[in-house]
């Protein structure tokens, strides 16, 4: 079984076990049809000739069919990176388990479909503007209270001046 | 029944499930042929070493075809139903499945109208910040301005200061009283000066005719 697994709960075979196991029962069952016995049957005349060798060589032939075969598989896992990716997808199907409603799938119109990839970009983009907007609102306002703070300053000085002004007439 | 694509198990694996099961099925298939093939030269091979033998390579190749044929046969039954178990199990990605990478579609399912809403939101954000800065300019300038301003207006009053001071240093204890003082007794010095003067003509004119 399945060494580092949780021991309480069966591991459900993953996409890479079942490709070997398919791949497999395939095999035997290849080779079952194609039994010794059909194969001398077919070869008859051969075969009462020469039962030993009719034998080896139907036994090299299921060895090298099986071979082939299975460097076929082997090759064919190697190219597409299957190894990683049915392990990949396992998991993400497992971290899919709760979700029970049919999942979104391309709709084949690529404006209608990259609108949601740029919504997360527009949000952020956003709430920087009602960032900034509201940051440079509340300078405004400090500064709009000292200009009229400076104004009050002013009037005050030129009065005082007046006053002055007149002391000296 | 329509064809399936699958075309999101090609988005995941780089190709079409249904074109990598054709690929294997005319690889196995090859190399049962050449297999059969080998098979059969073996044979022919080793009847040549029995010369007495009544054995033609016709009826060889006969039994070849008669294997060949029943293997074929459950090859594809085989095949068939190992295909089925591939891309119904291993080569699929089940309906309720999302890929990670298409995570955003299940975030922000925005419509046309409501995409069209964030970007005019935006629009009208950055035209309240565009009015915001140059307000604040505004306002910056003024400041400034103010600046100058004020420091020439303090600079007036610290004069008047000054003057006060000085008329309080030098004990005169109002300046502007004294100043108005002098001013009025510079002008009775310059009546005393006539008045000198016009006595001083009178003596003369007396001297002389005297």
């Amino acid at each position: 079984g399945n060494g580092d697994g949780d021991p309480s709960v069966p591991a459900t075979p993953g996409r890479a076990q079942v490709f070997a196991a398919v791949v497999d029962t395939f095999l035997e069952k290849l080779v079952t049809a194609g039994s010794y016995q059909r194969f001398a049957n077919c070869y008859r005349c051969f075969y009462k000739l020469q039962p030993e060798m009719t034998r080896s060589i139907y036994d090299q032939f299921v060895s090298q069919l099986q071979t082939s075969i299975k460097e076929e598989i082997q090759e064919v896992k190697e190219e597409g990176n299957l190894e990683v990716l049915f392990n990949s997808l396992d998991k993400i199907v497992e971290e899919a388990k709760d979700h029970k409603e049919p999942a979104w799938r391309p709709s084949g119109i690529p404006e209608e479909d990259v609108r949601s990839a740029m919504v997360p970009y527009l949000l952020k983009h956003r709430s920087y503007l009602q960032k900034v907007l509201k940051e440079k609102e509340e300078e405004n306002r400090k500064v709009a209270e000292s200009v009229l703070a400076g104004r009050d300053r002013i009037a005050e000085l030129q009065q005082l001046i007046q006053a002055r002004k007149l002391a000296w007439q | 029944m329509s064809v399936n694509p699958m075309a999101y198990e090609a988005q995941f694996f780089g190709f079409t499930p249904q074109t990598c099961m054709l690929r294997v099925y005319i690889a196995f298939q090859d190399y049962l042929f050449e297999m059969m093939l080998v098979v059969e030269s073996v044979i022919l091979k080793k009847l040549d070493g029995f010369p007495g033998c009544k054995i033609s390579p016709c009826q060889i190749r006969k039994s070849t075809e008669k294997f060949l044929l029943f293997m074929k046969e459950h090859f594809d039954k085989l095949f068939s139903k190992m295909e089925e178990v591939l891309l119904q199990l291993v080569l699929n990605v089940p309906e309720n499945v999302l890929l990670p990478e298409d995570k955003v579609h299940e975030q922000y399912p925005y419509t046309k109208e409501q995409f069209q809403a964030l970007q005019d939101e935006i629009q009208q954000l950055q035209q309240q910040y565009r009015a915001e800065a140059s307000a604040g300019q505004a306002l910056q300038a003024e400041l400034e301005e103010q600046k100058a301003v004020r420091a020439e207006l303090e600079k007036i009053l610290q004069w008047f200061d000054g003057l006060d001071n000085i008329c309080r240093e030098h004990g005169t204890s109002n300046f502007k009283e004294s100043f108005a003082f002098l001013t009025q007794n510079s002008k009775k010095l310059q009546d005393v000066l006539k008045d000198v003067e016009k006595k001083s003509k009178k003596i003369k004119k007396h001297d002389q005719l005297l």
